[in-house]
């Protein structure tokens, strides 16, 4: 007689925490080994309750020096490699890289895309990077491991917390990301994971003022979808960015649009 | 920290207003059509509208309202232009046109200045020294970047967008007309440019110069009109990215507009920057500062210092010098090289401004007004106008009301001057005045804004980029930061 599996809830995690939908709801799924999980379906309360966790957790991370950022970032790359993640050792070796080179970003991004400009009166005028603040990540499902740290590196390495949604069917593969997540001295609210009907969780957000930028990956949207998505940003004045799907990473242009300009005229 | 009270200043009979009118003549046609492929065209006549010398309340012309029949032989003309030189064009090509134009510019100033003083009612002093000069030192600016776009991205290459449809307002007619054109074609890109509806005259005179540059045909395109034409460019499928400068309301109907399609945009949108006066600011240019924050161009500026927060242990003393202050401005003829105030810009506009002051004064402003001399009999004029004893919840704190009007509050700490400045939908620009580097540095870091000026206000420059966050906009203008909306990555 076969053995009797012990059957997961994939739960979400918001906050530094592991959690269920406040809603009870869940989906069920099936794993990489063909067994039956359940996968939490975040519910209009659990992303309101997401997005007052990310903003809470926001300046906090955005102060922190550029090079402890990328020394936490590091560490999520040293979380992936030689682990077991329910996806190709290909997409896993990706992933780890990936989180490796946007850790460098982290405190060099803004000498690249600052200046400091020669006006023709007497300050010292500079123009720095800023973050936008709360992003909503969408990852494309195909881009597997890697698109999940590559969509989740670039709004945060820019100084944003981000709340990434995740279809259903990725669960298992968002839990254990969630697990490097949890383990590389990120803080809690950073990166935040919810699961379910992505295309819903996104409506709402939509609808929540306190999202400053939604992040969506070429493709990861239908046309309508994403249009929806723009012509709701417009009463907030929203930032919807399009990012590259992860064969590549996201250029200094891409990380640009995930950031405010700010120029500072000093008096000298 | 103690100020001594200045004397009072004793203004009867002391600044005799002798009038010294800027005489240099222009030329205004009867009516004017679009700009079109490199020629004058008349256009539909179907809904001509007149612009108005708000100064006086006069006629200046007849406009044609482009229909969607002439915004699409604009289009049409620019993507030719794209196709076949502008976009194909060495850089440096390129650049040397706009060099050229800068130049024309530069000497057909005093001119341009008139006429745009005729038709916005800003002051001689202000276009024959900030408008014109600037304009032209945008397009010298942006004229050298042609041919180093390379260097615009770091480790990528460029090529340019497309077509861009440019849509500007009537407060810097030819200043934001130059803020647009410049980057655009610097990086290759053509264009089709809507002027305001009441201050299309400096366009038409700019297109002259773009003759006389012998720019390719179809490169700059101007089509007149009113909202209808604006958004039949907006919405035009043949253009590749939208650039405008206006109302929060209509960029937000632009996003909704172009929300599904390619289209990359930009917005520069509204504002109600903070003007934030600590104790141990130099007083004397704070004050001036003030004075020009938000009565420079009659307050018809996105970045206006319109909300004055003073600390608590100054406010009297300041009101009192800032009262003192504009009882020396003279508010009148814009062609008058003595004028600091000139017109508002329209009969609506007016009526606007005198409605917001209004509402303040219901909500329980104090509302003081003062110059050096009377406001004129005819035409648009409303006085400087400060509104004391308001309160952050106020609907003069909170919308942008771009008119001469200056909303004070007060604060105890540096914490509650930061939280107060950043209480608000917009992110444009601020100001901070303080001799202390330490807080100066640390109050212009913690504000919320695009652009913060410390121990100055209304500071502007091409290689610095301008622009807001939040409800204020996206993209920058000036600067490397400019050239990117008008890039895409090769």
């Amino acid at each position: 007689m076969s053995r009797i599996t012990v059957q997961k809830t994939l739960k979400m995690y918001v906050g530094g925490q592991f959690i269920r939908s406040e809603s009870g709801h869940t989906l069920p799924v099936r794993g990489a080994r063909g067994e039956t999980m359940h996968a939490c379906k975040a519910s209009r309360k659990d992303m309101r309750d997401t997005v007052e966790i990310a903003r809470a957790a926001q300046p906090a991370w955005a102060a922190r020096a550029a090079f402890n950022r990328g020394q936490i970032l590091y560490r999520l790359g040293e979380m992936i490699e030689g682990r077991p993640f329910p996806t190709t050792e290909e997409d896993i070796v990706r992933a780890a890289d990936r989180a490796v080179h946007h850790a460098g970003w982290t405190d060099k991004i803004g000498a690249v895309l600052s200046t400091l400009n020669p006006v023709s009166t007497a300050y010292v005028n500079y123009s720095m990077i800023r973050a936008i603040g709360v992003v909503v990540v969408v990852p494309r499902a195909e881009d597997g491991l890697t698109g999940l740290v590559e969509a989740a590196c670039a709004p945060i390495l820019m100084g944003n917390t981000a709340i990434l949604l995740v279809p259903a069917e990725q669960a298992e593969l968002a839990v254990a990301f969630t697990e490097a997540l949890a383990t590389c001295d990120l803080p809690g609210g950073v990166v935040n994971v919810l699961t379910g009907d992505v295309p819903g969780v996104l409506e709402w957000a939509d609808k929540h003022d306190d999202v400053d930028a939604i992040y969506v990956i070429d493709g990861a949207l239908s046309h309508e979808r994403l249009t929806a998505s723009q012509v709701a940003a417009a009463r907030t004045l929203r930032r919807i960015v399009v990012g590259p799907p992860a064969e590549t990473p996201a250029d200094p242009i891409v990380l640009q649009r995930l950031a405010e300009v700010k120029t500072v005229w000093m008096s000298s | 920290m103690h100020h001594p009270t200045p004397p009072e200043l004793r203004l009867e009979g002391a600044l005799p207003l002798a009038p010294s009118i800027e005489k240099t003549p222009v030329r205004i046609q009867p009516r004017y059509g679009h700009f079109i492929d490199g020629r004058f065209v008349d256009g539909d006549a179907a809904h001509d509208f007149e612009t108005i010398n708000p100064a006086t309340g006069k006629v200046l012309a007849r406009v044609g309202a482009a229909s969607q029949a002439d915004v699409d032989e604009a289009v049409a003309a620019a993507r030719r232009a794209f196709d076949t030189t502008w976009g194909r064009m060495p850089g440096a090509e390129r650049g040397k046109y706009l060099y050229r134009l800068a130049r024309r510019l530069q000497e057909r100033g005093r001119e341009m200045a008139v006429l745009e003083t005729l038709d916005n009612g800003k002051p001689i002093r202000e276009t024959r020294d900030v408008d014109v000069p600037q304009a032209a030192q945008h397009l010298f600016y942006y004229a050298g970047w042609a041919d180093k776009l390379q260097h615009a991205i770091p480790g990528r290459a460029v090529r340019p967008v497309g077509v861009a449809g440019q849509v500007i307002p009537w407060n810097f007619p030819l200043l934001m007309l130059a803020w647009k054109i410049a980057p655009a074609l610097a990086c290759g890109n053509t264009v089709v440019l809507k002027p305001a509806q009441t201050t299309p005259l400096s366009a038409m005179l700019l297109a002259e110069l773009i003759q006389e540059a012998e720019l390719p045909p179809g490169v700059v395109n101007f089509v007149n009109g009113e909202g209808p034409t604006g958004a039949a460019l907006v919405g035009h499928p043949g253009i590749d990215k939208v650039a405008f400068t206006g109302s929060t309301a209509v960029g937000k109907g632009i996003l909704r507009a172009v929300a599904g399609t390619k289209k990359k945009v930009t917005l520069e949108l509204g504002g109600k920057g903070a003007h934030i006066i600590y104790a141990d600011a130099d007083l004397d240019q704070a004050t001036d500062a003030v004075v020009d924050g938000i009565f420079y161009n009659q307050g018809h500026v996105c970045c206006a210092g319109s909300r004055l927060l003073l600390e608590e242990s100054i406010a009297e003393a300041f009101v009192e010098r800032l009262k003192r202050r504009i009882l020396t401005l003279r508010i009148g003829d814009p062609l008058d090289k003595n004028t600091d105030v000139g017109a508002i810009n329209s009969a609506l506009q007016l009526e606007r401004v005198q409605r917001y002051i209004d509402i303040g004064r219901e909500e329980g402003a104090t509302v003081w007004q003062g110059a050096a001399c009377p406001i004129p009999g005819t035409g648009c004029f409303i006085p400087p106008t400060l509104l004391l004893g308001v309160q952050q919840t106020d609907t003069v704190v909170r919308e942008e009301i771009f008119g001469p009007v200056l909303s004070v509050l007060t604060f105890r700490t540096p914490d509650e001057a930061i939280a107060k400045a950043n209480d608000t939908e917009y992110g444009l620009a601020a100001g901070v005045w303080s001799e202390k580097t330490s807080k100066l540095f640390r109050t212009a870091h913690a504000l919320n804004a695009g652009v913060v000026w410390a121990n100055g206000y209304n500071l502007f420059d091409p290689s610095s980029p301008f622009g807001g966050i939040r409800h204020s906009g996206f993209g920058r203008e000036g600067g490397v930061h400019g050239l990117w909306p008008y890039l895409e990555v090769a």
